[in-house]
């Protein structure tokens, strides 16, 4: 019979708190992360609101000599890392090590170093770039300082599938422990791409939202009439997962356990969401958990408040549940804290295993008019408490098509 | 002049180390300077004393093999060849 996984530890650094329960309570409180940008290049982009995380502050967590070879996007992942670590209260035996890995998400990786990379060589004619800028700008940067950090001498692998890389790499993690491959791992996933050439970019797909001419911080409208677009965002999400049995032993506090996941490709275009590629990453994660659309009683949509992309997912979610479509509260935690891409899926997934943990459901805000097309229950603005959760969802929908699905429930040993 | 104090000066401020513990001939693994770390502060050293490495690997264990280079490239340079 396939091992049972749990989680338990929880990391995060993000643009509505660098806690779980800071992140969760502001998330319930319906306050946003999302603010204008300060950086020198921002009075050049035309749309300057984001997910930042301008507390966040590299020399708390690391010494001199490690933040030159050390990232953003890596130093968020170690920050995330280190605090679900210390979280699950985790110790790795030296026979243990070759049994723990690392699995993480990220969608452009050292996006900063890469754009001053540029910087240098087009605008200021440097003929040379700094030594450590390959080590810096990989995409598996994050996951290896981690497995280095951790003595994680078992897989260390990244996902890169744009906003679904990091839900896919909980997912292959989880299963690398269900398979008997591994008895912990890490995961989850960190970005940190604010720069001025990937912001550009971004505007340039026009699927950026405009700002809010009253308030920048409620530019992000999922399931609204009023929707403009997604919001970018950065940080880390990081998740300590393990055999149920390794934590039931050694008495672990245990979040809940991943009861299923499973991914699927729309095949079909490369931006242009499909609601058939989303159903059948659903229903096969639901399989995947052996449970029913009645067994879910919370659902963490990818709900990024493109104009495509939430309909979409409205008819996924009707296409996979039928009736129960209508019944189950579904929110979209980016009104809050923006689409943090390759970290969006673990930051959602770990949403939903709080709200299970604390039986609280966290709003969808600036949502005052409903799209018609979008008429399921998207908890407007006010958080729920005192809601008897079992089971939760969480959709992580990518550009190129690639869907990813994870479900929690609580766990019973 | 040699360029010892000037390195001795950049190391503890890059690396947050400090001064009495950059002896010359301290090893650099031993201050926890590691061979890539070493690379990445030559880079500094360039732009600091306007020299140009030579491409070939050159042997640096201690903060005084660094102040020989600089004070062989800078001597070169003053020479004119």
């Amino acid at each position: 019979m396939a091992r049972r996984v749990v989680i338990t530890g929880l990391g995060v650094v993000s643009p509505v708190g660098s806690k779980p329960d800071d992140f969760f309570n502001n998330l319930m409180a319906g306050r946003s992360g999302i603010r204008r940008l300060e950086s020198s290049f921002a009075e050049k982009l035309s749309v300057r609101v984001a997910g930042s995380v301008p507390d966040f502050d590299p020399s708390a967590h690391f010494t001199k000599m490690q933040l030159t070879g050390i990232e953003r996007f890596s130093q968020m992942a170690l920050a995330a890392a280190r605090q679900a670590v210390e979280d699950a209260a985790l110790v790795i035996e030296e026979q243990e090590r070759p049994r723990a890995g690392v699995y993480m998400g990220t969608g452009m990786g050292g996006a900063t170093t890469l754009d001053e990379c540029y910087q240098e060589l087009l605008l200021r004619d440097e003929p040379r770039l700094r030594p450590f800028s390959v080590l810096l700008t990989m995409n598996n940067a994050a996951a290896s300082h981690i497995s280095i950090a951790y003595q994680l001498q078992g897989a260390n692998v990244t996902y890169s599938t744009a906003c679904s890389s990091s839900a896919i790499a909980i997912g292959e993690a989880c299963r690398q422990i269900r398979h008997g491959y591994a008895d912990v791992m890490l995961a989850g996933g960190s970005e940190a791409l604010l720069t001025h050439g990937a912001m550009k970019a971004w505007e340039a797909l026009r699927t950026l939202a405009l700002e809010d001419p009253n308030d920048p911080a409620a530019s992000c409208k999922p399931f609204s009439k009023q929707r403009s677009g997604l919001v970018l965002g950065e940080g880390a999400a990081v998740l300590v997962l393990e055999d149920a049995e390794r934590a039931v032993k050694r008495g672990a506090k245990i979040y809940g356990e991943i009861a299923g996941y499973d991914c699927s490709s729309d095949a079909s275009h490369i931006t242009k969401p499909n609601a058939q590629g989303q159903e059948r990453a659903i229903r096969s994660a639901l399989r995947d958990a052996k449970m029913q659309p009645q067994d879910i009683g919370y659902i963490n949509a990818h709900g990024t408040a493109t104009v495509a992309g939430d309909v979409e997912e409205t008819k996924a979610i009707k296409l996979a549940f039928g009736e129960h479509a209508y019944r189950v509260p579904v929110s979209s935690t980016k009104s809050m804290h923006g689409h943090l891409l390759g970290a969006t899926g673990a930051l959602e997934f770990m949403a939903a295993v709080l709200a299970m943990q604390n039986n609280a459901i966290p709003p969808t805000i600036n949502l005052d008019q409903p799209d018609p097309e979008c008429d399921l229950d998207y908890v407007p603005n006010v958080g729920r408490r005192g809601v008897a959760l079992d089971a939760v969802m969480s959709n992580s929908f990518a550009f190129g098509g690639s869907n990813a699905v994870l479900i929690a429930r609580r766990f019973q040993g | 002049m040699s360029s010892l104090e000037t390195i001795q000066r950049m190391m503890a401020e890059q690396f947050d180390l400090k001064p009495e513990v950059l002896a010359p001939d301290a090893q650099l693994e031993s201050l926890g300077v590691d061979s890539l770390s070493v690379i990445e502060f030559m880079f500094n050293i360039e732009d600091e004393f306007k020299v140009k490495l030579p491409d070939e690997r050159v042997e640096i264990k201690t903060v005084q093999d660094i102040a020989n280079i600089v004070d062989s490239l800078v001597a070169k340079q003053k020479s004119g060849s």
